[in-house]
């Protein structure tokens, strides 16, 4: 296979007839299409066939979107060791990318592309067929060249699945376009989100927000000062929903076993010790460490995670959207350490602690990502498409 | 020093729902193993579960059979453990927000006092998948059966409030009767519908201590729960009298070795929050809905019997205690028998015939109307009590009228008084009585007398009538 796709689909396929008739969708191995390899970038499912369709690939299909590949990604999509998210999009083989976004990942893939890429509100994508890694903060992202791409697509697979519980009892989003009057438009810059930048990117981002500015929006600044527990709260609480979640990767009902156990027990550590590569084993260590060793801990930051959830949404709530630099690791080097995988997505990783929708828009020297408030998807889009050429340009 | 035990109860009720819990996969026993799985319950990747609105609104309403209080906002978790029977490394358990709280069932405790016994909490969980060890040639194996994996449990925890066997065994009958009333459960330990696990620890008399606790497992019958405490608590009450430690752990009763071992305990971590199965949000709507769904339960209705039908509190206990003896009852008295009578035939005959054959109560060959028919007849003096046993022995053999059985066999009662006359006479003749023999000896010689007559009728005199035929003839009458 090439360096972008682990998997081709037929181009020519296109099933059903709609809005996405003919739009060419690359998704990753971990989103359930049947009969294609899902090993979710991992050999604990080296060889698996996904048996159905994801819900969302459903739907892609009965849009008449043509499914043209899953691209390489890190080990359960955890960080972007190793990924070739966004590639589809750069060498011109994909109109749109699906990317599992656990703390960031679609975005900065997005920024690294140069595309823009949605986060979508916790919620609003059905997860069934998704072979994820932390249940409570993960969701599909959506990457394209433009956002109109973004909303028609998000439009076609968003929404209730009556085979996933998990989707809350919501009424369903405002996704349609809407005007965006910039002087009855309030973007907010929280100081601590900006996070440290060099030199010539605060410059840029500078730059960029000054083009806001004049061009009519209103700037509010705002403060968290618990900014920084937002890495804390999900290295804790995203390492013990991974290793829980992991669980299930012992080798009795599918995944590969290594010969020579003498009993369950060494069935288990062998068969684990083999399919896990080391970084997302340390993640998985960490989560049992907090899980068993100590539990306070986990308790503790499940409480600040609501504290969190609600000063953000205070935040939130005073403005349109939050404004930040998108700003974290392109390189595709040796794996990092888990502190380092962390200080590489500080800037996005809170949207996945709170499920608020998130969008980054490429501009030339600094990505700038856009929060929304929860389920305000339809806005942060209409924002995006408004934004998106006033920033550009770069300073 | 004199010591008591301070023993609580964890019971596992597995529901009779048609599915499992999270799947629509069939909630059946015996089948080909791993025969009803699907992706959910074998937890492929990218699957998700989906809680059972019946497996829900059954453990509901054996919560509020068990007089329990439902919570209006209750939560699943994932109670972490590595063993070959849990397909996904944890079991989805309440740990930390149960369907219910609070709740209990009053006993007749060994002096007949009624005793409270409460019940701390009440949680939903999913069973696990059953281990097969065998032997392949010489290499041990382990065979895995994914058909239980999944399937709807209730666990009732029980307040430490036991100080004996009785109490537990009392309990644990009073416990399935009721749930058997709401129709959760079947609740047979025998066939492993109930699982019964006991906490005990001892404490000298009258102190309020809580103690090291031992845990028992592997109690087949309520019997063995009875011996096993019993056997755990004399342990428990050497150890400490010889000055050892109680030490926490868990053991196994052995019922042919009538002892506890000792086995080695899973490696079992905290409970975590379930991301994937939504919070549980009961309304107060729809707990109400429950509550009128509850059927009127054993111990109200034992009090109905007693006032609506004038028996002992004994009698209506035992009529109530098991849902269909209790409609079968009223069934018969909706037919018109003396509610007495019915009690008596259905406590003393019908049931023990039912049992003989292995039929089931429900669906008996002889169901409340035919049997009624039967006890008309005996009612009317149109047979007496032996005839009556016997036809309704002819009755679960054959589909024909109880009247046509009485006919068939003969078996109308004989209560014509110059028939019955010539038969006393035919006996005091044979048997060389003469009346004065009869009014010497009272009692015994009238009894043989009745006797001797019945027998000569074939079983069909009518006794009330001879005993009047003959105080006639004596001239006591």
């Amino acid at each position: 296979m090439d360096s972008v796709f682990v998997h081709r689909g037929s181009e020519t396929a296109i099933l059903g007839s709609g809005r996405l008739q003919g739009l060419r969708v690359a998704l990753q191995p971990n989103l359930s299409v049947a009969g294609w390899p899902t090993d979710a970038g991992s050999r604990a499912l080296a060889d698996f066939k996904a048996l159905e369709d994801a819900t969302i690939v459903g739907r892609l299909r009965q849009a008449g979107a043509c499914l043209c590949g899953s691209t390489r990604m890190s080990e359960f999509g955890f960080g972007l060791e190793n990924s070739q998210a966004g590639e589809a999009l750069r060498t011109k083989t994909a109109d749109l990318e699906l990317v599992l976004d656990l703390m960031g990942e679609s975005r900065l893939a997005a920024a690294r592309a140069g595309v823009c890429g949605l986060k979508p509100s916790y919620g609003l994508l059905s997860r069934l067929g998704l072979v994820g890694l932390v249940p409570s903060m993960e969701c599909c992202g959506l990457l394209a060249a433009d956002v109109a791409r973004i909303r028609d697509t998000l439009q076609a697979i968003a929404g209730k699945d009556d085979l996933d519980f998990s989707l809350p009892d919501e009424e369903p989003s405002d996704l349609a376009p809407r005007a965006i009057e910039p002087r009855r438009t309030t973007l907010g810059l929280v100081g601590e989100a900006q996070g440290t930048l060099s030199a010539e990117r605060d410059k840029a981002f500078r730059a960029a927000v000054g083009k806001l500015a004049a061009a009519g929006f209103a700037i509010k600044r705002l403060s968290m000062p618990d900014f920084p527990l937002f890495s804390l709260v999900h290295r804790i609480v995203g390492s013990v929903e991974a290793s829980s979640c992991a669980g299930r990767y012992d080798s009795v009902r599918y995944g590969r076993r290594v010969p020579g156990a003498r009993n369950w027990n060494e069935m288990y550590l062998t068969a684990r010790g083999a399919a896990f590569g080391s970084h997302l084993k340390s993640y998985l260590l960490s989560g049992a460490f907090f899980q068993f060793e100590r539990y306070q801990a986990f308790e503790n930051a499940c409480r600040i995670r609501a504290r969190l959830l609600s000063e953000m949404r205070r935040l939130t709530a005073q403005v349109d959207a939050l404004v930040s630099p998108a700003v974290g690791p392109v390189d595709l080097g040796a794996p990092p350490s888990l502190a380092e995988t962390y200080a590489g997505f500080a800037s996005t990783l809170f949207a996945n602690v709170t499920g608020q929708p998130a969008l980054v828009l490429p501009a030339a020297d600094v990505a700038i990502q856009l929060v929304g408030a929860r389920r305000g998807d339809g806005l942060l889009l209409a924002l995006g498409e408004r934004l998106l050429g006033i920033v550009k340009g770069g300073s | 020093m004199e010591f008591e035990a301070v023993i609580g109860l964890e019971i596992h009720v597995e529901l009779n729902c048609p599915t499992k819990m999270f799947c629509d996969c069939p909630n059946r026993y015996g089948d080909e193993p791993n025969a009803n799985t699907c992706p959910t319950c074998l937890w492929f990747p990218g699957a998700a579960p989906r809680l059972s609105e019946v497996a829900l609104e059954k453990a509901a309403l054996l919560c509020l059979g068990l007089g329990a209080e439902l919570q209006p906002t209750s939560v699943f978790d994932q109670k972490v453990y590595y063993y070959p029977d849990l397909p996904k490394g944890f079991q989805l358990s309440q740990a930390h927000l149960p369907l219910s709280r609070g709740g209990g069932i009053e006993i007749a405790d060994e002096t007949g006092k009624p005793k409270r016994l409460r019940i701390h909490h009440i949680h939903m969980e999913e069973d696990v998948a059953k281990l097969v060890h065998e032997m392949e040639g010489r290499v041990p194996i382990s065979l895995v059966d994914f058909n239980r994996a999944g399937a709807p449990l209730v666990e009732i925890v029980t307040e430490p409030d036991f100080r004996s066997p009785h109490h537990a065994m009392e309990f644990l009958k009073a416990l399935r009767t009721q749930v058997r009333y709401v129709g959760s459960s079947e609740c047979s330990m025998e066939n492993g519908t109930m699982r019964v696990d006991a906490n005990i620890s001892v404490r000298p008399r009258g102190t309020s201590q809580m103690n090291t606790k031992v845990e028992v497992k592997n109690m087949n019958s309520v019997r063995h729960v009875g011996d096993a405490i019993a056997y755990e608590f004399a342990r428990q009450r050497a150890a400490v009298e010889a000055g050892e430690a109680v030490v926490l752990h868990t053991r196994l009763w052995d019922p042919d070795k009538k002892a506890t071992l000792p086995m080695r305990a899973k490696f079992e971590g905290p409970c975590v929050p379930d991301p994937s199965v939504p919070v549980i949000a009961l309304s107060r709507e729809w707990i109400e809905a429950m509550r009128s769904r509850l059927p009127e339960m054993p111990a109200a209705r034992a009090e109905r019997f007693v006032a609506q039908h004038g028996l002992s509190a004994d009698e209506a206990t035992f009529l109530s205690a098991d849902p269909d003896v209790a409609r079968y009852f009223e069934a018969l008295v909706g037919e018109g028998i003396a509610p007495r009578m019915a009690l008596h035939w259905l406590g003393t005959q019908l049931l023990p015939a039912v049992k003989e054959r292995g039929q089931e109560l429900a669906a008996t060959k002889v169901p409340a109307p035919r049997l009624a028919v039967l006890l008309k007849l005996l009612a009317r003096d149109e047979i007496n009590a032996n005839v009556a046993r016997k036809v309704l022995g002819a009755m679960f053999d054959s589909d024909d009228a109880p009247e046509a059985i009485v006919e068939a066999g003969g078996y109308r009662q004989v209560s014509d008084a110059k028939e019955l006359d010539l038969l006393i006479d035919k006996v005091m003749v044979e048997k060389k009585l003469t009346a004065a023999d009869l009014q010497g000896g009272q009692g015994k010689a009238m009894g043989f007398l009745i006797g001797q007559v019945m027998q000569a009728s074939g079983g069909k005199a009518n006794p009330k009538k001879i005993r009047e035929l003959l105080a006639k003839k004596l001239g006591t009458a």
